[in-house]
């Protein structure tokens, strides 16, 4: 417990520095819904202008701009990848802060097990980006039934919005990961942002070769916003992929921490 | 009774040598010290013990128990001092202290404010903001605040002013006192002779001397300097037992370990101005184990 709450404290400020950060983009993105949806037609003509490649790949669908769950998930490719850095750089930085700073000595010559250490850690990570989430989606929601005056399904939103978490914790593990399993991380937002934008072009790519197992590559393909708003549901084996691969990530970290040498400097 | 058992210890970082099959035992109330060169194997020992790393083959016991497997249950009773202090920066130095003390099911409020006292030290001060001897003394006070049975130390005494070091010692010696052991490891040999009771020597990840520091005392060394009326023969004094000789015109300086008569007679044959016979200290009986084969 002491540790969870030293961890929570290490990141209290650059939690709710990311959380105003999305929840300022949101809000943002929202305020402009009115004035498109208004000219929807005259910005369908301007959109149609652009490549259907290019569109695709952006997550642009041009029937539904004017609506405020087709505008919510262009938008919300932004906000993901926004959300995808902060979990990113939280996974990376708990193992890999203790080397760099160079107070893992501290730690490891108390009582603890490394699995207590870890758990700590990871629990610690988890909590602040549930923290970011429930404060996300109270403002988009809000700011939502704010700029739509119109009927909408609150329960599409809400799992639209919820993909944010999903996507999170797949990048939280990957980040956990890679930072036990590479010995000495000297720029942890380096490595982060490479690796998001990495998936995030793949992610483009893959929309626009239309293959489902492409799809399976990179964790920004795995929610698909159009099918999210048709059918109100997630895709299932995409589901599964995402749980599979956060068990794996996990399960090797709790592996390879507690084998591994800590080096003096 | 032995706190430290370590058997045939070896480890390899890779293919680089770490330690090899390093053996020795710590007893009860012992203070130990651990002495060798730069990258001889000291910390690489020290951190087996703590299970910062894995060794390669071989074990260690401490409390009688296996030090890797057992790890958390031993590190109750035992505190650490690493070789170089680095904190959570942006804590102050009673949160720290509060930190590391919450990981003990004691109440160690008291003890804090003692430590603090003695190693005059501001416990509301940023650790950011300390310089590096204030820092090592945070991590002093942070491997004492919970009375360990076992005290570990790694190079403890770097950046540390000598008045503190004084200090330091003087609270060593009474954590020794009330029962506790210690190990630590040093390349300064006069911390040694003043501190502990037996010594182990490691060079390039082997110990190649253990003995009782009365006993390397005892060993019937006799550093020696002779001032002589003429320039000499520099092999005059180039006999069994003579290391360490060093001839500056007709100033003769060596050590010498054997019979105290010979080496005598030796000194009889010729004109001298002046001699000087001293009890050497550690480090120059040291340095030949250093040289050979350096």
């Amino acid at each position: 417990m002491n540790m969870f709450l030293h961890e929570l404290k290490v990141y209290r400020k650059s939690t709710i520095a990311w959380t105003l950060a999305l929840v300022a983009l949101v809000i943002l993105f929202l305020s402009m819904f009115p004035s498109i949806s208004k000219e929807a037609e005259s910005f369908k003509k301007l959109l149609e202008g652009f490549p259907e490649a290019l569109r695709v790949a952006i997550g642009l669908s041009v029937e539904n701009i004017g609506s405020i769950l087709g505008f919510y998930s262009y938008i919300f490719l932004y906000i993901s990848l926004v959300g995808a850095v902060q979990a990113m750089i939280l996974g990376m930085s708990i193992v890999s802060k203790e080397i760099r700073e160079k107070t893992a000595d501290f730690l490891l010559t108390k009582p603890v097990t490394r699995t207590q250490i870890l758990t700590s850690k990871i629990l610690a990570a988890f909590t602040s980006i549930v923290f970011t989430n429930v404060f996300y989606i109270v403002a988009a929601t809000a700011m939502a039934s704010v700029v739509e005056t119109k009927e909408y399904s609150i329960k599409t939103f809400l799992l639209l919005s919820l993909t944010l978490f999903f996507l999170q914790l797949i990048f939280l593990a990957l980040g956990i990961i890679v930072s036990v399993v590479v010995p000495r991380i000297k720029s942890v937002l380096s490595i982060s942002l490479g690796t998001v934008f990495a998936f995030f072009i793949m992610g483009a790519v893959a929309s626009t070769t239309g293959d489902t197992a492409v799809r399976y590559i990179t964790p920004f393909q795995y929610f698909d916003f159009a099918y999210i708003v048709q059918n109100s549901s997630y895709e299932y084996p995409f589901m599964i992929a995402a749980i599979g691969f956060i068990a794996v990530a996990i399960t090797a970290s709790y592996f390879v921490y507690s084998k591994r040498d800590i080096h003096a400097l | 009774m032995n706190v430290i058992e370590i058997n045939n210890l070896t480890k390899y970082y890779g293919k680089e040598r770490g330690i090899i099959d390093v053996s020795f035992n710590v007893e009860e109330k012992e203070i130990f010290a651990f002495i060798g060169p730069n990258g001889a194997g000291k910390s690489t020992t020290l951190r087996t013990l703590l299970a910062l790393i894995y060794p390669t083959s071989g074990s260690a016991k401490i409390f009688g128990k296996d030090c890797i497997k057992h790890g958390p249950e031993i590190k109750k009773e035992i505190g650490y001092l690493p070789s170089e202090v680095f904190y959570y920066d942006k804590m102050k130095v009673i949160d720290l202290l509060n930190y590391s003390a919450s990981f003990y099911q004691k109440d160690c409020g008291k003890r804090i404010k003692e430590l603090t006292e003695i190693m005059d030290l501001d416990l509301h001060k940023n650790i950011d903001d300390l310089s590096f001897g204030n820092k090592k003394k945070v991590g002093i006070v942070q491997g004492l605040l919970h009375d360990p049975k076992l005290i570990i130390l790694d190079e403890p005494t770097s950046g540390l002013d000598p008045l503190m070091q004084q200090k330091f010692f003087e609270l060593l010696q009474e954590e020794n006192k009330k029962g506790a052991t210690i190990l630590f490891s040093s390349h300064i040999l006069g911390e040694v002779q003043r501190l502990c009771d037996r010594v182990a020597i490691i060079k390039e990840g082997k110990i190649i001397q253990l003995e009782k520091i009365s006993a390397l005392q005892e060993n019937n060394y006799k550093k020696i300097k002779v001032e002589t009326t003429a320039n000499m023969d520099e092999d005059y004094f180039n006999i069994e037992g003579v290391s360490n000789l060093e001839v500056k015109q007709n100033i003769i300086s060596f050590l010498f370990r054997g019979n105290i008569n010979s080496i005598m007679k030796k000194i009889s044959e010729i004109e001298i101005i002046n001699v000087w016979i001293e009890e050497p200290d550690l480090e120059e009986i040291f340095l030949h184990y250093y040289e050979k084969g350096a």
